[in-house]
């Protein structure tokens, strides 16, 4: 909503439950990875979604995608797309076939570049395989407009007639995001593709996610467990804690002034060159999907935790224009 | 323990299918120690009656009775199988385990004289075996034998395994927590390679009970120990096929298939339960 | 005059890659010489992106790795020299990267602690191992009762390695080679294993070297640093003082492409610019 009074947003998710489960030698067990997440994002914006290992995050993400295979399962509510008015509802009973939709409307950059690269072809057939059937055009157009797309995010040409193997891990990254943005897709799906890289590497790689989400308009959705990036990248922030949404709003504002006691950790606890103050750090650890603590999931490792905690669980509600929080110490009017 | 056996059970229908085949197998084995005549003893009963009433499988043209005969030459085939497999993957795993931990020049030396045994001629060195013991060739020499060639595949595939193992950080943490290399082969990195050798162990099985088959039906090990190989001689010597003797040869064969086939599933499902990730994981204990 | 905990003098490690017609030689480690712990135990960080040579440094120092050429010296005695293997873990220990592969995932974790308690700190029996180890898993923010019979995957990331540091403790040491302990613990639990460090220099007098690419948890740590970049240091000194003011080219860029959280607070209002 950075945008002022925005069309409607290009991805609504609505209250999604996604759980793994397993029903096996007789006992059944459901792990709650996505739980009553509602979150949406808007066109030419870039979502960040922070969070912890197991904390949902990849599995929501997954559910976005429609990626979904068992035990992984889609329990209840919506994810709809808006393709430039065109409206598609994954997990609904009309489902649309999902291959019409990848790389032309829906792409992925992912950790692991070598996943989308084939690592027996050259790179100019990975572009082949997935972008020429909706760039409607001969291929020897087709492969123009490939190399000028390719310029505008400086890379050389020549990249097409290398094998992955013959490239350096950040000029891999930069190919597959290449690939991502290609044909110019609505919504793009970044799972933590920075991560493996190294610091100077992984600066230029996401000044060229910015450059090309710009120069297309694409809406991104970016995961990563690093506050850091997520302060210079994404224009709002969600926060997700043991499968639920527990913080959004504007990445500035939460990280001047965050409202979770979590999110106000992860700030807290970030080093930072320059700042030798001793920082303190969180006692306990996340709780178990499987077995959920009861209220809050929170509570547990809480310094703020009241007796409602224990019993009942917050709900998102606004504290500010675009600025939702979980929790009921920092929502005015409930405390107890 | 117990409880693991039972769950599986109860559970895994593979390895309930696997425990019944192998179980009825066992038993007819077993059987054999009540059997009314010696295996060798021939003229025995009536030759050549088909299967009925009092002798189930019928009788051979050698007048023995194909059931009890069966009871016997089974027993002599799972030993068989049993011992070939036991020796060679004591072998593999010794020297897949050393090799690939150890590394360097040990590791080379290993693996060039498994590379060795990897491209012998089984079948020829088997048959020369067999000419040069002549007499004194028993099943145990035999499985002798053939648990010395048998052992490389399996111990290039270990090793590979050990490899892995020996890069993963655990190993570090064993080296630096005292534990000396006896201790880290048999409690940290056995237990990955138990998988592996489960199933090689039904292949081998297989690969020399299969061996073992076709040495006898040529004639060249001891007929006069009966087993699977050796009955099926004697119908063929017999040409017991031709004489429309069919249940000489269907019995033999039929249980043989009992066998791999029971093998086989307990190889699979028991794979599972190797790993307590998957165990602990899914049932949450 | 005393000899330093750890002493490098012009350490080089060459690795030959391919045949010995047609492969060539990468020199994964060229010329490193530092001194750890001559006045009093400190925490000493090597910073380096992958492919610096680091984590080849790392295994030198363990001594499962031998130099190519020059020395390294524990107490003033040449590792390569070593006799006593076991001697030597009782004073210097590991910490590995991935606390989920520090103990093997088929075993119980609390067996490697009673096994260090019996061979490093003389315990006979299985009370003695499990009082040692308690007592060094209480210097973690553990106890035994938490962690006996646990399989791995039953504990966390920021657990494990607590645990790691603990049966590194067990022994006594007078050093701890940790190699990048942190990069993948959760972000909430990352601050504990780092303050633990600074704790076992102060409390308990033990010199680590900290091995990392993370500069600002460096800064916020260590007492020295190396910057190391191919093989060779680029830059050494004291902590704060060179990474608030880098000389070297590299030392600079690496700097400057550290991200900054307060990146975004300070340019609220607009969408944050990255140079």
């Amino acid at each position: 909503m950075s945008e002022g009074a925005a069309p409607a947003p290009v991805l609504t998710v609505t209250a999604l439950r996604a759980y793994y489960q397993t029903r096996l030698f007789g006992i059944d067990r459901d792990v709650r990875a996505v739980d009553n997440v509602t979150l949406h994002v808007n066109a030419n914006e870039i979502y960040g979604l922070a969070g912890e290992s197991s904390c949902g995050k990849t599995t929501l993400i997954k559910t976005i995608a429609g990626a979904i295979r068992p035990p992984l399962k889609v329990q209840g509510g919506s994810v709809e797309f808006n393709f430039h008015g065109r409206r598609v509802s994954l997990y609904d009973k009309n489902a649309p076939d999902l291959a019409d939709i990848r790389w032309r409307h829906l792409s992925y950059i992912m950790q692991g570049s070598m996943s989308v690269l084939n690592p027996l072809r050259r790179v100019r057939n990975s572009f082949v395989d997935f972008a020429f059937r909706h760039i409607h055009k001969p291929m020897a157009e087709f492969l123009d407009t490939v190399r000028a797309h390719l310029l505008r995010l400086h890379l050389q040409p020549e990249v097409l007639d290398a094998y992955p193997h013959e490239l350096s891990g950040g000029m891999r990254q930069r190919v597959a995001i290449a690939l991502a943005t290609v044909c110019r897709p609505e919504f793009i799906i970044a799972d933590e593709p920075t991560t493996a890289l190294d610091v100077i590497v992984q600066k230029g790689v996401l000044t060229m996610i910015r450059e090309v989400q710009r120069e297309i308009g694409s809406s991104l959705i970016f995961v990563t467990h690093d506050m850091a990036v997520h302060a210079n990248l994404c224009d709002r922030l969600g926060v997700m804690y043991a499968g639920r949404l527990v913080e959004e709003g504007p990445t500035a504002e939460i990280l001047r002034e965050p409202r979770h006691p979590y999110t106000a950790h992860l700030i807290a606890s970030l080093p930072r060159i320059g700042d030798v103050a001793p920082k303190k750090a969180l006692e306990g650890t996340p709780p178990s999907l499987a077995d959920p603590p009861l209220g809050c999931r929170f509570h547990p490792r809480c310094p703020l935790a009241m007796d409602i905690c224990k019993r009942e669980n917050p709900q998102m509600e606004w504290v500010g224009p675009v600025h939702r929080v979980a929790c009921f110490a920092a929502q005015p009017g409930k405390r107890q | 323990m117990w409880q693991v056996l039972r769950d599986l059970l109860r559970y895994n229908r593979e390895f309930a299918v696997g425990v019944f085949l192998l179980s009825f197998v066992i038993l007819i084995a077993a059987l054999s120690f009540l059997a009314p005549h010696s295996p060798l003893d021939s003229y025995v009963v009536p030759p050549d009656l088909p299967p009925g009433w009092p002798y189930v499988l019928g009788t051979n043209s050698r007048g023995q009775d194909v059931f009890w005969q069966l009871t016997c030459a089974i027993r002599n085939t799972l030993l068989f199988g049993f011992a070939v497999a036991l020796i060679s993957r004591v072998l593999s795993l010794v020297i897949g385990l050393i090799a690939g931990y150890a590394g360097g020049w040990v590791d080379r030396a290993l693996m060039s004289v498994n590379d060795t045994f990897i491209v012998i001629p089984l079948f020829p060195i088997l048959v020369l075996f067999y000419f040069v013991m002549r007499d004194r060739m028993s099943w145990m020499t035999l499985a002798l034998a053939m648990a010395f060639l048998g052992w490389s595949y399996d111990a290039r595939l270990i090793r590979s395994v050990a490899l892995s193992l020996r890069a993963r950080e655990f190993t570090e943490t064993s080296i630096f927590s005292g534990m000396s290399m006896r201790q880290i082969l048999i409690q940290e990195h056995l237990p990955y390679v138990l998988p592996i050798v489960f199933s090689t162990t039904m292949n081998n099985i297989n690969w020399s009970i299969g061996l073992e088959v076709t040495l006898s039906v040529l004639g060249f090990t001891d007929i006069n120990t009966p087993t699977i190989g050796v009955m099926i001689y004697w119908a063929n010597q017999h040409t017991a096929l031709v004489a429309g003797i069919w249940w000489w040869i269907f019995f033999p064969v039929a249980l043989v298939v009992v066998t791999f086939i029971g093998l086989f599933l307990l190889a699979v499902s028991m794979n599972e339960y190797i790993d307590p990730r998957s165990r602990l994981g899914r049932v949450g204990a | 005059m005393t000899a330093p905990l750890l002493e490098l003098s012009d350490v080089a490690k060459v690795y030959s890659i391919g045949g010995a017609l047609f492969g060539h030689r990468l020199r994964a480690v060229d010329g490193i010489s530092f001194e750890v712990g001559r006045d009093g135990p400190e925490i000493f960080a090597i910073i380096g992106e992958s492919g610096s040579g680091k984590t080849t440094l790392a295994r030198m120092i363990l001594n499962t790795a031998q130099p190519s050429a020059g020395k390294i010296l524990f107490r003033g005695a040449d590792l390569a020299g070593m006799r006593d293997r076991l001697g030597f873990m009782r004073q210097v220990q590991p910490i590995f990267q991935n606390p989920f592969e520090a103990f093997n995932p088929l075993k119980r974790v609390d067996r490697y602690l009673y096994m260090t308690a019996r061979r490093f700190a003389g315990a006979a029996t299985q009370a003695e191992a499990g009082d040692h180890a308690d007592r060094a898993l209480r210097k973690v923010g553990l106890s035994l009762a938490e962690i006996r019979g646990r399989f791995p995957h039953e504990l966390s990331g920021g657990q494990l390695q607590r645990v790691a540091i603990a049966r590194a403790l067990i022994a006594s040491p007078a050093l701890i080679v940790a190699d990048e302990p942190v990069s993948m613990v959760d972000a909430s639990l990352r601050m504990s294993i780092v303050n633990l460090f600074k704790t076992l220099r102060d409390d308990l007098g033990v010199s680590i070297v900290y091995i990392t690419h993370d500069l600002a948890t460096a800064y916020y740590i260590s007492d020295r640093i190396v910057i190391m970049r191919k093989g060779r240091a680029v830059e050494a000194g004291p902590a704060r003082a060179i990474l608030d003011n880098p000389q070297h080219p590299y030392s600079i860029e690496l700097k400057n492409a550290v991200l900054s959280p307060d990146a975004a607070a300070r340019l609220y209002g607009n969408r944050p610019i990255m140079e």
